[in-house]
């Protein structure tokens, strides 16, 4: 086992050249899929091996609920690493969990709120809410609890500034969130974010590839990239003065100016993979291969842990 | 001879009024007893739930339960109820973007000169 069991906690490195260049030379269908795929398995396996090291290095703590069999010295030499690491790493994998579960709890009471907020309303697909603060987003649906359809929710003042055409795009593109269940890639990548810090540029990745996706959907259902363009830099404008949610877009252009002069330029090539001997080739394979190692290692630490403690424990 | 301090009788009309503009200065949901004091007091509690029930019968006004009572909302101001609750909602969450996908996320301060910029070329292009 040795180093192997720390491997996957850095190997998400290896998703990051990927994450940058998938978003301007994948179609951003492949590239949401790609990356979710990549996080969501960095993430297990990182958290896996967080948890292994932690049953090693606190096997002998006093008060522990682990047989102590599991702290025998052949265990330990086994595991060449100190109780120091272990003691390190309960505190790491209780954050992940109170990460991850506050992650979910949020999730879970937006949409409960918002999906109130909305009763009063007719049962319609859209919803317009009178209100001077102009805003749209695609409200997902819930499975539990009564089992409800996912919806647009746009408000007046925004529709008062687009033409029909932009209004069509608009309404095009949430659905397209809605239909694609684009809701389940966004809090999949939060999670193995909040599993791995290292996965943070995948998180913002999918944002933006998510966002991506739903335009080039909208583009083919108006027929036009140039109305989607115009629909959201009009959006944009009349939004100003929303705060921007990141300070990340400081020195880059923020994702809005990218996405509208993605829609201006050709439209986005559908490949299931990139050619190996291009940038994007090789940064996805490195990630492919980073994940595969990631796997790889993470398994053999838990067998040979399964391996060595079953030996140790007395039956 | 007529006493002065009575009031004059009111039509059905005018009471329905009544207590309907009452109820769209609440704030949210109102309770009947709300709508009795608001008023002034001077509707009987009864008549205050007659007035509203027969509103409810004519979809001016909507009702939902609270408790052991009855909290109603004007019927037209529904849309506008459902925005107030859903900023409420969206100011509450100081990461929005981390739950719902908005259309458009801010623009951060050279995005909206770049964006311009695009918007224009594009106009030129679809003119020229």
């Amino acid at each position: 086992m040795g180093v192997f069991v720390f491997l996957p906690l850095v190997l998400p490195l290896t998703a990051w050249p990927v994450a940058r260049l998938a978003e301007q030379n994948l179609h951003p269908r492949t590239a949401t899929r790609l990356l979710t795929a990549l996080a969501v398995v960095l993430a297990l396996c990182s958290t896996v091996c967080l948890a292994l090291v932690m049953v090693v290095g606190t096997a002998q703590l006093p008060g522990n609920p682990l047989p102590d069999g599991w702290s025998d010295p052949e265990v330990r030499a086994a595991v060449p690493y100190d109780e120091v690491v272990g003691k390190a790493a309960i505190p790491a994998l209780g954050a992940v969990v109170v990460a991850c579960a506050r992650t979910l709890g949020r999730h879970a009471r937006v949409r409960r709120r918002a999906h109130r907020a909305l009763t009063g309303l007719p049962d319609t697909e859209v919803a317009v809410l009178p209100d001077a603060v102009p805003y749209a987003y695609a409200l997902p649906g819930r499975h539990r609890g009564g089992g409800r359809k996912g919806r647009v929710v746009v408000t007046t003042a925004l529709l008062d500034r687009l033409g029909s055409a932009e209004r069509r795009a608009l309404f095009a593109h949430e659905r397209a969130h809605l239909a694609a269940r684009h809701d389940r890639f966004l809090l999949a990548v939060q999670l193995a974010a909040r599993a791995n810090p290292f996965l943070r540029p995948l998180r913002t990745a999918v944002a933006y590839t998510a966002e991506r996706w739903a335009d080039e959907e909208a583009a083919r259902a108006v027929g036009s990239r140039r109305t989607v363009a115009r629909a959201i830099g009009t959006a944009a404008l009349v939004s100003l003065g929303t705060p921007a949610p990141t300070l990340a877009g400081l020195a880059a252009p923020g994702p809005v100016p990218r996405r509208v002069a993605a829609l201006l330029g050709p439209a986005p090539a559908v490949r299931s993979w990139p050619p190996v001997f291009t940038s994007v080739g090789l940064a996805a394979w490195g990630a492919a291969a980073g994940t595969a190692v990631s796997a790889m290692s993470s398994a053999n630490s838990a067998v040979t842990m399964v391996l060595i403690l079953h030996a140790a424990t007395p039956l | 001879m007529t006493d002065p301090r009575q009031r004059p009788r009111r039509g059905q009309g005018e009471l329905e009024a009544l207590v309907l503009s009452a109820l769209r200065e609440a704030d949210g949901p109102a309770t009947a007893g709300w709508v009795q004091e608001r008023l002034g007091g001077d509707l009987a509690y009864t008549t205050v739930i007659t007035i509203l029930t027969r509103l409810l019968g004519k979809g001016a006004v909507t009702r939902e339960r609270v408790g052991r009572s009855f909290a109603w909302t004007p019927a037209a101001d529904q849309a506008g109820l459902a925005a107030r609750k859903m900023r409420k909602v969206l100011d509450a969450e100081s990461d929005r973007g981390a739950v719902l996908a908005s259309f458009v996320t801010g623009l951060g301060p050279d995005d909206e000169r770049l964006l311009r910029d695009l918007l224009e070329q594009d106009r030129r292009e679809g003119e020229g």
